[in-house]
């Protein structure tokens, strides 16, 4: 080995060691700001800690072997699997179709599309209050509207369903506009090159937009309805503010009933497996989102 | 069809604005028939209630713990991006699922070590419990911002003698302002926007905005016209980063994660 190769293998150790070092205050705080109270929640789960009564300190699986045959917590991922499948759905659909119908508008395009980002910049507790105002009979404009004809408007807060549905919508609102950007850069991403090319092969406009335009925002939409699907796990505010998880319990969805086992009914090592569950599902999930990232990116 | 989408996003933000100019006595009756019936009246009432302090501690906690995670995270994501460091790829799944974790999660432990503590309604609590939201975001967009830097333009500086440390301030941190911009954005709106830590560690003196609209709310009776106007004040401040920062939110997903 040559003198000037063993120099440059040095400086290629140090300027990794030089990586490290701006690499690890990172590491040290994501440890002690996340894995800590991560780890105290694993401790939690398989404890018998209760707010109120405190700890005999037994340690065992029985908070996991509740879960298995706990009937609200079935409930619960039924609510949330709702509130997910038809927000996520309904948020793609119109995110889309904004999309669309904005990038063929180009000249009033800006002011459009603030009018569009508005309801994202609402935070989700000013969303939730705004709905319930919306949903609330005696005070809803939607109400009073119908009522000039002779049409009352039933009071969804108060059905199931219709509780269900008012969360949706409400968040539907909140977070098309994010739908509505993704899929608005890939469409400017798509050269109008490919679209000319097809109509002077004769394709429709219906056809290029099928065959054409569609396939090439996959990608959009697979992310989109990713990265909506995870934030609909999390559920908290709307639910907390619209329906108290009401009417009965159908609302509850899991990160919600996880609170409520801990913070109403005192039972921190029953909520602490609750939120291990939810957090194994968000392992796996997150592990193909790495992995699908890694193949991108390399 | 647009037209139908326009009426849907507007609706809410029209009847929000009509709320907060309407008379407190006559905020259930239909609006077309008092339109008459305005007022500043709940514009004065939040100036003298407590939720100008709200307001004041969701800047503190925003603005400190995304400072503070910018701090540690920048070098950090510029390090993942240009090193041949082993266990990059546990580095981004682990900072993905701290994104995708349930909050209840977090909270639940934080929530006992902190009554132990007596860091219950401090400063100091809520601000170290905001960087589990902060601190895997900004990590994670700089280290997707400082990956579109060309490694060229870092290993130029570097043969030219430049130092690890220059080269990251003097080259890549300004190749990669805006996105480290739009990472501080996403930092703050995150916090700004959190309703459920606030709601459990603190009680009255850090109250952050989002907590505080539901005290418009009492046992007995809502106050409408406040919390509609409470609604307009939790917007504003965030719309024009929201408006700044919108193609970066769709840049920093290129690599997949969202503000």
């Amino acid at each position: 080995m040559t003198a000037k190769s063993t120099k440059q293998v040095s400086a290629t150790a140090d300027l990794e060691r030089g990586y490290r070092n701006m690499v690890l205050p990172a590491v040290l705080a994501v440890g002690i700001f996340a894995i800590v109270p991560l780890a105290g929640m694993l401790a939690l789960s398989v404890s018998d800690y209760h707010l109120l009564r405190g700890t005999n300190w037994e340690f065992g699986f029985k908070n996991f072997v509740r879960l298995v045959s706990d009937k609200r917590l079935m409930g619960s991922v039924y609510a949330m699997a709702v509130l997910s499948f038809f927000g996520v759905t309904a948020q793609v659909l119109i995110g889309a179709a904004i999309a669309v119908g904005l990038s063929k508008i180009v000249g009033r395009w800006r002011l459009g599309r603030v009018l569009f980002l508005l309801p994202y910049a609402v935070p989700h507790v000013a969303v939730a209050l705004i709905w319930l105002s919306l949903f609330t009979p005696t005070l809803s404009p939607i109400n009073a509207f119908f009522d000039l004809f002779g049409v009352t408007v039933p009071s969804f807060l108060t059905t199931q369903n219709g509780a269900l549905f008012a969360i949706v919508l409400a968040d539907t609102w909140t977070n098309f506009p994010f739908a509505m950007l993704i899929i608005l850069a890939a469409l400017q991403g798509i050269s109008p090159d490919l679209e000319e090319a097809a109509a002077l092969d004769g394709a429709t406009r219906i056809q290029t937009f099928f065959y054409v335009t569609l396939p090439l925002l996959i990608p959009a939409f697979l992310l989109v309805t990713l990265f909506r699907f995870i934030d609909s796990l999390k559920h908290f505010p709307m639910i907390f503010v619209m329906t108290k998880g009401g009417p009965g319990r159908s609302t509850q969805a899991t990160n919600y009933y996880g609170y409520i086992q801990t913070f109403q009914n005192s039972n921190v090592a029953y909520g602490a497996a609750i939120a291990v569950t939810l957090f194994i599902v968000a392992a796996i999930i997150s592990f193909y989102v790495a992995k699908l990232n890694q193949r991108v990116t390399s | 069809m647009m037209s139908v989408l326009v009426f849907f996003a507007a609706l809410p933000t029209v009847w929000v604005l009509i709320m907060s100019f309407r008379e407190q006595s006559v905020i259930f009756e239909p609006f077309w028939e008092s339109p008459l019936a305005v007022t500043f009246d709940n514009y004065l009432g939040i100036t003298r209630s407590e939720f100008p302090r709200a307001l004041l501690n969701s800047f503190i906690c925003a603005g400190a713990s995304t400072l503070l995670a910018m701090i540690v995270g920048v070098p950090a994501g510029f390090a993942l991006a240009k090193s041949r460091l082993s266990g990059k790829f546990y580095a981004s799944w682990t900072l993905l699922l701290l994104r995708m974790a349930p909050p209840v999660g977090f909270v639940i432990p934080l929530f006992l070590l902190y009554v132990n503590a007596g860091l219950i309604d401090s400063y100091f609590g809520l601000i170290t419990a905001y960087m589990t939201l902060t601190l895997p975001l900004i990590v994670w967009s700089m280290w997707n911002s400082f990956a579109q830097v060309p490694d060229e333009l870092v290993e130029a500086a570097i043969m030219d003698g430049a130092s690890l440390g220059k080269a990251f301030l003097l080259v890549a941190l300004p190749a990669a302002r805006p996105g480290a911009v739009a990472a501080a954005i996403l930092g703050f709106l995150i916090v700004w926007n959190d309703f459920f830590y606030a709601l459990i560690i603190t009680r009255s003196t850090t109250v952050t905005a989002p907590v505080a609209v539901m005290n418009f709310i009492s046992y007995d009776s809502v106050d409408w016209g406040s919390i509609a106007v409470a609604s307009i004040a939790l917007t504003l401040p965030i719309l024009p980063l929201m408006v700044m920062a919108n193609r970066y939110i769709v840049q920093s997903l290129s690599g997949a994660v969202k503000g």
